[in-house]
């Protein structure tokens, strides 16, 4: 199968976080509502709402879709601020700065589509971590932008291929609201189990 | 919460607000949070609004028809299949292949030995030789390993399965029930008519973990395609019949919560069914018993018997897409 689809600038969140939610989500298409992501749909909701607005010299516009044609990327953004003609992506997240960079990888993926949309060369993103009030900002430097094109790599093959990365227990899986569908200790506890006699 | 089960011939089953509210004699007779709801059962002819269906839908939350008298009509199963990978192990496992053969005998295994516990069990409670059906059961366990093909299974499970209602008569403590044979469609008598009531609703709750999961019921291992038969549901429920079912019709009869007085026979063709009251309390027996917590042998953590219908299907769906390479059925000590 050749890849003609476009992949979500979200799965590479994901796929950074946990391969195996990754797949369950993209391509075994589940999906559960937990606190997390309720929360995280009704902030977005928020901010998807107002469309653009100028604030001073700072043009902000919400809520845009966001497309490569290189990377065969889809997503839509949280919010673009543009200052003094640079665009930057801000991406929305609730809570505070989570322990797992994964969120970079989308500002850094978003940035990669800006850039080919705008012509410019995209240096800066932000995330906005609700939590806290915070915008922590995100330096789209090499490192990151191999990291993430490494990533959309193993997501475009995850996605051709639909082969089922085996879960993994980490402390990932605490807040994973995939848990109880995966059962990542599963394959441990059936090691250890002997059947009653 | 779980099921609601909706048992009264005329009944309204609407939506209010953010509750399921079910109303008999324009009485609101039941009405409770739609977040507490898993599944809802309409026994008879009540009426269901259609606002109540999508939000059950929406809320992925199934509707099962059954008759009066417990048989299956028919279902409402919200889409939660898009797992494809799933389905597609399954279908890909049919017939007599390594993986099917490996599931056929682990479903009468977890059967087997379920069975072979609650003769243990009764043998040592009430001090009664059941010996014989023991020692037939341990064969047929014995014997399962050496099965290569799922008809020779079939034969095992079929002589364990007589081997444990051979005894069951003993297993009733009272004496104004008793069991002769396993007879059905329609039951003749009130034991085989508690017992097919109940199958039939462990099969609607497995069918549904099974389509939580992503897979197709009809598709079974042990059962195999026939039109309009929830196989794969079947070949699941082995394991848990003695556990659930098989416990609760013997604790409604033992500790005689049940009587003769509960149950009607129609005339000429001797069907068997319990009555209105009668049924309320086997639902509710049922209900309790699903709710009921237990230390899952595998996953060596507390689930209700409930949580573990979906937590066997899941091992199930793991083993199809290899991520586990055995099937554990639930084998209780
Ligand atoms: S529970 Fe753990 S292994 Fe399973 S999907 Fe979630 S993070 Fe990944």
């Amino acid at each position: 199968m050749k890849n003609t689809e476009y992949i979500q600038i979200a799965a590479l969140n994901q796929y950074a976080y946990c391969s195996h939610r990754c797949w369950r989500m993209f391509c075994a298409g589940e999906f559960t509502d937990n606190q997390y992501t309720i929360e995280g749909t009704a902030l977005h909701d928020r901010v998807h709402t107002t469309g653009d607005i100028d604030k001073e010299d700072t043009w902000q516009i919400r809520a845009i879709y966001l497309k490569s044609e290189k990377y065969k990327l889809i997503g839509k953004s949280d919010l673009i601020e543009v200052v003094s003609g640079e665009y930057y992506p801000i991406e929305y997240k609730r809570g505070r700065k989570g322990e797992w960079d994964n969120d970079e990888l989308q500002v850094c993926a978003q940035a990669l589509c800006l850039e080919e949309m705008t012509g410019q060369n995209i240096n800066i993103g932000y995330i906005y971590y609700a939590h806290s009030h915070q915008r922590q900002l995100v330096e789209i430097n090499q490192e990151l932008r191999d990291s993430a094109i490494a990533t959309i790599a193993a997501v475009t093959n995850l996605l051709e291929t639909g082969t089922m990365p085996p879960p993994s227990y980490s402390k990932r899986c605490k807040g994973c609201s995939l848990y109880s569908q995966c059962l990542p200790k599963a394959f441990d506890k059936l090691r250890n189990y002997q059947e009653a006699n | 919460m779980g099921t609601v089960y909706v048992t009264q011939e005329d009944a309204y089953i609407g939506k209010v607000d953010e509750s399921l509210n079910i109303k008999a004699d324009k009485k609101t007779v039941l009405d409770v949070p739609l977040i507490k709801v898993d599944g809802l059962v309409i026994m008879g002819r009540a009426n269901i609004s259609p606002a109540a269906i999508s939000e059950l839908i929406s809320r992925k939350i199934p509707i099962t028809y059954l008759n009066v008298n417990g048989k299956y009509l028919a279902s409402i199963e919200p889409d939660m299949g898009k797992n494809i990978f799933v389905r597609n192990a399954q279908w890909k496992a049919a017939g007599e292949s390594a993986q099917a053969v490996h599931l056929t005998q682990g479903f009468v295994r977890g059967k087997l030995k379920n069975y072979r516990q609650s003769l243990l069990l009764a043998q040592r409670r009430y001090d009664l030789d059941l010996n014989s059906g023991i020692t037939q059961l341990s064969n047929a366990i014995a014997s399962l390993e050496q099965a290569k093909s799922i008809n020779s299974l079939r034969g095992y499970e079929g002589a364990g399965s007589a081997a444990y209602f051979g005894c069951f008569n003993q297993l009733i403590r009272v004496d104004n029930f008793s069991f002769s044979t396993r007879n059905r469609r329609p039951p003749t008598d009130t034991v085989n008519s508690l017992l097919s009531l109940g199958y039939s609703l462990l099969r609607h709750d497995i069918q549904g973990a099974l389509n939580m999961v992503g897979f197709d019921p009809y598709l079974g291992y042990l059962h195999t395609e026939r039109y309009g038969r929830p196989s794969l549901a079947l070949d699941l429920m082995e394991e848990f019949r003695p556990l659930i079912v098989d416990a609760v019709v013997l604790a409604a009869i033992n500790r005689r919560m049940l009587a003769p007085k509960d149950f009607i026979t129609e005339p000429v063709s001797g069907a068997v069914s319990l009555t209105k009251e009668g049924l309320h309390l086997f639902l509710r027996l049922y209900q309790e018993k699903k709710l009921s917590k237990f230390k899952h042998p595998v996953m060596q953590k507390q689930y209700t018997y409930q949580e573990s219908f979906e937590i066997q299907g899941r091992f199930l769906a793991k083993y199809l897409l290899g991520e586990i390479d055995k099937y554990p059925p639930l084998v209780m000590k």
